[in-house]
């Protein structure tokens, strides 16, 4: 994939020819709200090449604090880089492809890499691949406390330092046809290494381990599209494979997390050889249509179904000093082997009409349904071996999870002027699910519970001229059932927009949420409440000919109260979450003095975010960026970033690090 | 792109040098009607840049019958407009109200496969229009709207800041540093799951496309994943909490569910009240139940997702 990358960014480098000059734009660091949307490589002449190619160097000046931290949330490193290449090939003769689109980002040892490419030609093929390599890394301590690590235990219990490459193509033929034909192909594979738990019933371990996936998906349909109706169909499967080793070299003692005995005895492992086996597969059909089926109904339907299933081969041989609480048996060796299997067969479907009786009324009627019976079933073997002789024991067990959710909507939609347009809407969602293991053992036992809730729905939009957008919405719903605890209950969530347009040059936006949730059952008492104003403008005098700004500003808060009994001694206990956040964000630009028709621009903003309660946190992330045209197809940039983390009441997690940047766009 | 309302004085020199340089015959054309060419007349360029553009395709294809009125076919009949050119005498479906300009987009996009969700699209309840994303006009030969991760979200947070302000929290999915976009999780033409969320496989959330590690069936299956999703747990978004975790630790996450309440049925909120084991919470050592339950999103192995 990578030498495919090269090809696609030095193929067009090689043959560039001096053309009519396009200024070279300003690419923000991060896309900030307001910002007018940048086409994709805009085709501005019949050239048949056009967009960017950034080469760069980048330098990070070294982590000030926790390098894990750093690493789990940015991770950008030092080195030469292809910071992004945007372009179109077009063939004006139109023999193999119309058009050919690449995109590229972040290549050169960066945590997230992607290429994109599209490729078509009118009414014969639309090809796309789609490739990301991602980092996927985080070494954030498990525990809440900081000195654990002085007693011995390990901070970081689950982490992993891996790489995700996930892979997308798709072909679709004749399109624009009525009769479209398509095979898709999709994998994500991920590997590498981490630190993960053994346990054991008096103790835990923390040890090495090695991780490996892969899903693939193939996929293959045809879309029949006519002027009345449309349908598509379409099979696929997947194939599922997943293996992880966890180890511990023999010949050294692993004293675990416990810091006591264990009736006088210290419980250890001196030795561990584990591995997953598993392997999965699927087939899904897909059915879809569409229909006018006169000019004032409209139909809509989906079918729905897979039935996922995997089978599992786990063998694990550990050695130490360990033990079986339940039988207060010590042994010395311990081999467990598992064979398992489990399917899911999943059916969804939904099918709807929209109806409009008359001019300015619209009424929408759908069902929808998700149904997934899940079963699973596992044989183990145990030998427990000590001084005195081995201990088989076998198991069987049989699991269950069963969920049939169903929702029913009616929504009315009047426009009383085309200015003004109102919905009101009802829906009604029920189901069942239960989750069990049998044999029963220990507390846990067969759950099961049932779902049913009541959900009115009213909304509003007003836009009284292209200047001025006014919207909210608002969801009331009152249950009598609901799977968890801290399900949605009896909640009213609410919705508003503004958008203002005060001049030409001066745009601003609102955006208000909020969501209430009470569950009053006893033994719940549940008390939710979060909501988030934010605000934004953008000013752009003299159409941004000299400079630009886009800011934009936004509050949250959470609250969040439920009570639990303490496992230990069943004494009633209360979460409490509390967060309350400021986030803000800008981006300023400005056309510098111009010679030669290039002008040189500089961009400066990023954002910050400080927050308080349960835990507060603050993130900075400015930056700042020159860019300097050179030549009509060549510009010199040049970037400063800077990364600051900060934790209240966890301070070792805290980084801060500089970054620079410099390269040169290549553009037409 | 706005469409330029030309004097009448420029619309009749540029429709005599049309028919100077290529008298071609007066096609039959449906009353009202003038056909592209009478568009082109005064609007070149932007003639010009639709030729490239997939909206050219009703033109050629009978089947929306709109044949030589590529133009026609979203703005209507534009004789009055010629006779009498001003913006108000054309319909511009950008200008329109929102059921209306999609009434005009669904006279051909209806019965394909990307408004199969359509009904339970919030972006169609809340009345945002094709147009909103869509640029008819804008991106000339290129797609009709926008493609690059970036260039997607930044049009995606134009409305939606509240969304946006959560991705600059320390713990979020790569959206701000370019590599992932809205849609790569989010259907805006609606969805069959709940927030639009786009499907993986048939029937499953696609959360599973890049984590298909996560995906099971397990033998043991933890209820929360499968019934309400990865959000049971998770603020996709973003959160100031390791792991993009709903709660300051880990333990709250669990125990809010996994709360020891005896005789959970007769509260139909009952899944999962029931501890697994007494433990001591006062010691460190218990606090983060995901060092030792670890297969926290279902386990293959044991029923009590430790392996």
């Amino acid at each position: 994939m990578k030498s495919l990358l090269v090809i696609a960014v030095t193929l067009p480098l090689i043959a560039q020819q001096p053309v009519a000059p396009t200024p070279a734009a300003p690419t923000p660091a991060a896309p900030t709200p307001a910002a007018p949307a940048p086409a994709s490589a805009p085709a501005t002449s019949d050239e048949w090449f056009s967009g960017y190619i950034d080469l760069g160097y980048r330098w990070q000046t070294g982590v000030g604090g926790s390098l894990d931290t750093y690493r789990s949330f940015v991770d950008l490193g030092s080195g030469p880089k292809l910071v992004g290449a945007d372009f179109t090939i077009t063939d004006p003769k139109h023999r193999l492809f119309d058009e050919l689109g690449v995109r590229a980002f972040g290549w050169g040892d960066d945590p997230n890499e992607s290429l994109h490419i599209d490729v078509k030609k009118s009414k014969l093929y639309d090809f796309n691949a789609d490739y990301r390599d991602i980092a996927y890394f985080n070494y954030l301590p498990s525990y809440a406390d900081p000195l654990l690590s002085t007693t011995g235990v390990a901070l970081n219990e689950q982490s992993f330092d891996t790489r995700r490459h996930l892979a997308s193509f798709n072909l679709d033929l004749l399109p624009g046809n009525w009769l479209v034909p398509y095979v898709s192909y999709d994998r994500d594979s991920g590997s590498g290494t981490g630190e993960t738990t053994f346990v054991n019933d008096a103790n835990e371990f923390a040890v090495p381990n090695t991780m490996s996936d892969r899903t693939s998906l193939f996929r293959g349909g045809v879309r029949i599209e006519l002027k009345r109706f449309h349908a598509t169909l379409e099979e696929g499967g997947t194939k599922f494979r997943n293996s992880q080793d966890v180890y511990q070299t023999s010949g050294s003692t692993n004293l675990g997390n416990a810091t006591n005995t264990f009736l006088g005895q210290t419980i250890d492992l001196t030795g561990l050889a584990a591995s997953y086996g598993i392997n999965g597969s699927s087939n899904y059909t897909k059915g879809l249509f569409t229909a006018n089926a006169t000019s004032w109904l409209d139909l809509y339907g989906q079918f729905l179904f897979s039935q996922p299933s995997t089978n599992v081969y786990y063998n694990q041989l550990a050695t130490g000093n360990l033990v079986l609480e339940s039988q207060l048996l010590f042994y010395s060796s311990q081999q467990f082997v598992l064979s398992a299997a489990s399917q899911s067969p999943h059916t969804s479907g939904s099918f709807g009409a929209e109806i409009r009786p008359l001019r300015n009324v619209r009424i929408i009627q759908s069902w929808l349904t998700d149904r997934m019976h899940e079963n699973g079933n596992a044989n183990s073997n145990e030998t427990l071996g000590n001084l005195y002789g081995a201990t088989q024991m076998a198991a069987m067990l049989a699991s269950s999870l069963v969920t049939n959710y169903n929702q029913e909507e009616i929504d009315v939609f009047f426009d009383p002027t085309s200015k003004l347009m109102l919905h009101g809407g009802y829906r009604y969602v029920w189901g069942n699910a239960n989750d069990a293991v049998l044999p029963v053992a220990g507390l846990a036992s067969a759950d099961q519970g049932s779902l049913s809730r009541n959900v009115g729905i009213a909304g509003i939009t007003f836009h009284p001229s292209q200047k001025l957008l006014v919207s909210g919405n608002v969801e009331a719903a009152s249950s009598s059932g609901a799977y968890f605890r801290t399900s949605l209950y009896n909640y009213q969530k609410w919705r508003a927009q503004a958008r203002y347009q005060v001049n030409p040059s001066l745009s601003l936006a609102a955006d208000f949420a909020l969501l209430n949730n009470q569950n009053p059952l006893p033994g719940v008492k549940y008390d939710y409440l979060a909501s988030q104003e934010s605000l934004s403008l953008l000013w752009a005098p003299k159409g941004g000919k000299n400079w630009n700004f886009q800011g934009s500003y936004s509050r949250s808060t959470v609250y969040s109260d439920i009570s639990y009994l303490d496992p230990e001694f069943l004494t009633p206990e209360q979460s409490l979450y509390r967060d309350n956040a400021h986030t803000a964000s800008a981006l300023f630009t400005a056309n510098l003095p111009h010679y030669d028709g290039l002008t040189p621009t500089i961009s400066a903003g990023g954002s910050l975010f400080i927050s308080s309660g349960s835990r507060p946190t603050s993130y900075y992330q400015p930056f700042a960026k020159l860019v300097v045209p050179v030549h009509r197809n060549l510009a010199w940039f040049s970037e400063w970033s800077y990364y600051g983390y900060g934790e209240a009441f966890y301070l070792y997690e805290g980084f801060r690090t500089h970054l620079v940047m410099t390269g040169l766009r290549f553009s037409r | 792109m706005r469409l330029v309302a030309p004097t009448p004085a420029l619309f009749l020199l540029a429709l005599g040098a049309t028919a100077q340089t290529a008298p071609v015959p007066a096609p039959t054309l449906p009353p009202g009607y003038v056909g592209s060419e009478g568009c082109q007349a005064c609007h070149q360029e932007l003639y010009d840049a639709f030729q490239k553009t997939p909206h050219n395709a009703p033109a050629a294809d009978k089947k929306y019958g709109f044949t030589g009125l590529a133009c026609e076919s979203c703005h209507g009949p534009a004789q009055k407009h010629v006779d009498s050119p001003s913006a108000d005498t054309i319909r511009n479906p950008a200008k329109l109200a929102a059921p209306a300009a999609d009434k005009v987009c669904l006279t051909c996009h209806l019965n394909q496969h990307t408004q199969v969700g359509r009904l339970e699209s919030s972006h169609m309840k809340d009345q945002v229009s094709c147009t909103s994303c869509h640029k008819v006009h804008a991106n000339g030969g290129h797609d009709l709207v926008v493609r690059k991760a970036s260039a997607i979200n930044a049009q995606c947070t134009s409305c939606h800041l509240n969304v946006w302000a959560q991705f600059q929290r320390p713990s979020h999915h790569k959206l701000p540093e370019g590599a992932m976009s809205c849609v790569d999780c989010h259907n805006p033409h609606g969805s069959i799951r709940p927030a639009m969320l786009q499907s993986f496989a048939g029937t499953e959330p696609g959360c599973f496309t890049c984590h298909g590690d996560k995906r099971g069936p397990f033998t043991f299956e933890h209820a929360a994943v499968k019934f309400e999703g990865c959000g049971s747990c998770h603020e996709p978004h973003g959160s100031a909490n390791p792991r993009m975790l709903i709660r300051q630790e880990v333990r709250f996450v669990c125990l809010e569910c996994h709360a020891n309440f005896p005789n959970p049925p007769a509260t139909n909120s009952a899944l999962g009240v029931v501890p697994p084991a007494f433990h001591d919470l006062n010691s460190p050592r218990f606090q983060n139940c995901t060092v030792c339950h670890q297969k926290v999103h279902g386990s293959y192995v044991d029923r009590n997702l430790l392996r």
